[in-house]
């Protein structure tokens, strides 16, 4: 401690890292226990069913403002760009294979995150905070169960289902900004849309917007359970389940769609 | 008599600051101890030690001669859950459930009834409580008060062995103080077990068999009702001067 200099100013930072690692340690634990939770009784469907209508359901507006965004405007960039080099004809080709893969699941799960995961960390964290979550355990409930499975699955199934629909709505705005800017009929739009995406096109999309789902649902849900500090603790785990999770769903996207390129090769 | 609940040499810490060095103490069946102490002495954290939801360092609670530390997995944790059961010091109702849902989630939780059961017995408690008809009201509509007795309510629902009140009178007013004493007097006419933690020294002098008192981390004094009032021991004047000072400005 004598020392001036490099202990003080290494130690925080050592600190932090070591934080983030045991974060992440605790967060696979929890998810351990979310699988462990489903797959033995009781499992509260009705609370599923719920939170899909909340989580899901209640997604949809915004999922189709940025299915349609991004369709039109990836298109009128993309058609101005190519136009230069006479290559318009490739833009449906481009459009429908850069939303199915990356751009819809991306763009989706981290709207959706600052939606379903603030709400679950904001909703769990204030229930944590005026012990109700203690009340869950002392009326001889588990919080995982009651809270965190339903919210889960919720996310786990919702999210794939908003992602298409926002890649479908993409794909629906590109056709309209291809006819109306550069008059490429829509039958042709289609047929080259449809040649272009493959069905593993599609499932990789799906399939890592479900692992998004997870993602959101496990950072809001643990640290709802973790909020102290009565409602400043809950302003401030909302905000870090924003900012984890859309760090969280951008890092993993890499590492899935390396995985992804491995087993299908392009 | 027959002990229920023993708790023996309990130490409990948060990091640095030490909360329990040594607490011992017993509970009869049908027995009704009143646990008093400062604010910030551990009262609360010692009912949720009993039940589980804190990790005591070292020492043992036995409830009926079974460890409580060692009910960890999730069935039997449960099972002593609905055994001793905790009365919120805030009330604790889930603020998404009604009233009804609220009284009737243990019910919905462990048992077997038909929803129609449920709504007559749901009825009952709160003719007991005093608040019939509110089962549609949510929390949040509800008084301070009401929404103790509503979670006193829920904590009774299923018959505990036990009963752990939390300070169940703090921030009444006396009309509501009146009603709650005389809703734990009537449950433990029925022979009711319970502990009662509060700073209202009038109240658990009318409920309470016995008083225990939370001192530097230890429990005090322990003895009947007429030990305590007619105790000349220094500390304890001074004890219930402070706790009759402390309820004057809480009210
Ligand atoms: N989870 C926790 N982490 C750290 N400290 C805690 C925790 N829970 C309680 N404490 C501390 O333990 C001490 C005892 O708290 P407790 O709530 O049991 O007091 P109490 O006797 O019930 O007081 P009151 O009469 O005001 O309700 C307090 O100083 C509190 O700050
Ligand atoms: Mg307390």
């Amino acid at each position: 401690m004598s020392q001036p200099g490099t202990n003080e100013i290494e130690l925080p930072e050592a600190k932090a890292l070591i934080d983030r690692f045991y974060d992440v340690g605790m967060m696979v634990y929890f998810f351990a226990t979310i699988i462990k939770c489903t797959f033995s009784r009781p499992f509260y469907f009705m609370r599923l069913v719920d939170q899909i209508r909340a989580l899901g359901l209640g997604s949809i507006s915004i999922t189709i403002v940025i299915g349609l965004t991004m369709g039109l405007v990836m298109t009128l960039n993309f058609g101005y760009g190519l136009a230069k080099f006479g290559g318009v004809l490739y833009v449906p080709a481009v459009v429908s294979l850069s939303l199915a893969r990356e751009m819809a699941p991306i763009f989706t799960s981290l709207l959706v995150a600052g939606r379903i995961g603030s709400g679950m960390a904001a909703e769990i964290g204030s229930m944590n905070v005026t012990q109700q979550v203690d009340a869950i355990r002392a009326l001889g409930t588990n919080p995982v169960r009651v809270l965190v499975v339903p919210r889960f699955w919720s996310a786990v199934i919702s999210l794939p289902l908003l992602t298409s629909l926002s890649c479908f709505l993409g794909i629906l705005g590109g056709m309209v900004v291809c006819q109306n800017e550069f008059g490429m009929p829509p039958g042709f739009y289609i047929n080259k849309v449809l040649d272009t995406v493959m069905i593993h096109d599609f499932l990789s999309g799906m399939v890592k917007s479900g692992i998004f789902g997870a993602i959101i649902a496990i950072v809001g849900c643990w640290r709802g359970l973790a909020t102290v500090g009565g409602t400043r603790g809950v302003g401030e785990s909302t905000t870090w389940v924003v900012v984890t999770s859309s760090i969280a769903i951008l890092i993993t996207d890499f590492f899935i769609s390396k995985i992804f390129l491995l087993i299908w090769g392009h | 008599m027959e002990t229920i609940l023993n708790l023996n040499n309990i130490h409990k810490s948060f990091g640095e600051k030490r909360i329990h060095q040594g607490v011992n103490f017993e509970l009869h069946k049908g027995e009704s101890l009143g646990l008093l102490g400062g604010s910030g002495t551990g009262k609360s954290v010692l009912l949720r030690s009993i039940i589980g939801l804190e990790k005591i360092d070292s020492g043992k609670i036995l409830f009926h001669d079974k460890e409580v530390q060692g009910f960890t997995d999730e069935l039997n944790l449960s099972k002593l859950r609905l055994k001793i059961s905790y009365s919120f010091q805030s009330g604790a109702l889930f603020d998404s459930l009604n009233v009804f849902d609220n009284i009737a989630y243990p019910l919905f939780e462990h048992t077997k009834l038909s929803y129609v059961e449920i709504q007559v017995k749901v009825a009952q408690v709160l003719k007991l409580i005093d608040l019939e008809g509110i089962e549609n009201l949510m929390p949040s509509d509800l008084s301070g008060g009401m929404q103790k007795r509503v979670g006193m309510a829920r904590a009774m629902i299923l018959d505990p062995e036990i009963i752990l009140y939390d300070e169940p009178t703090a921030g009444l007013d006396p009309a509501n103080i009146e009603n709650v004493v005389s809703l734990m007097l009537k449950l433990k006419e029925r022979g009711q077990s319970s502990i009662l933690v509060t700073h209202d020294i009038p109240a658990a002098i009318r409920f309470c068999d016995r008083i225990l008192i939370l001192i530097d981390r230890k429990i005090y004094f322990n003895g009947t009702v007429e030990e305590f009032t007619e105790s000349d021991d220094p500390n304890i004047l001074k004890f219930a001067q402070g706790q009759a000072k402390e309820a004057h400005h809480a009210s």
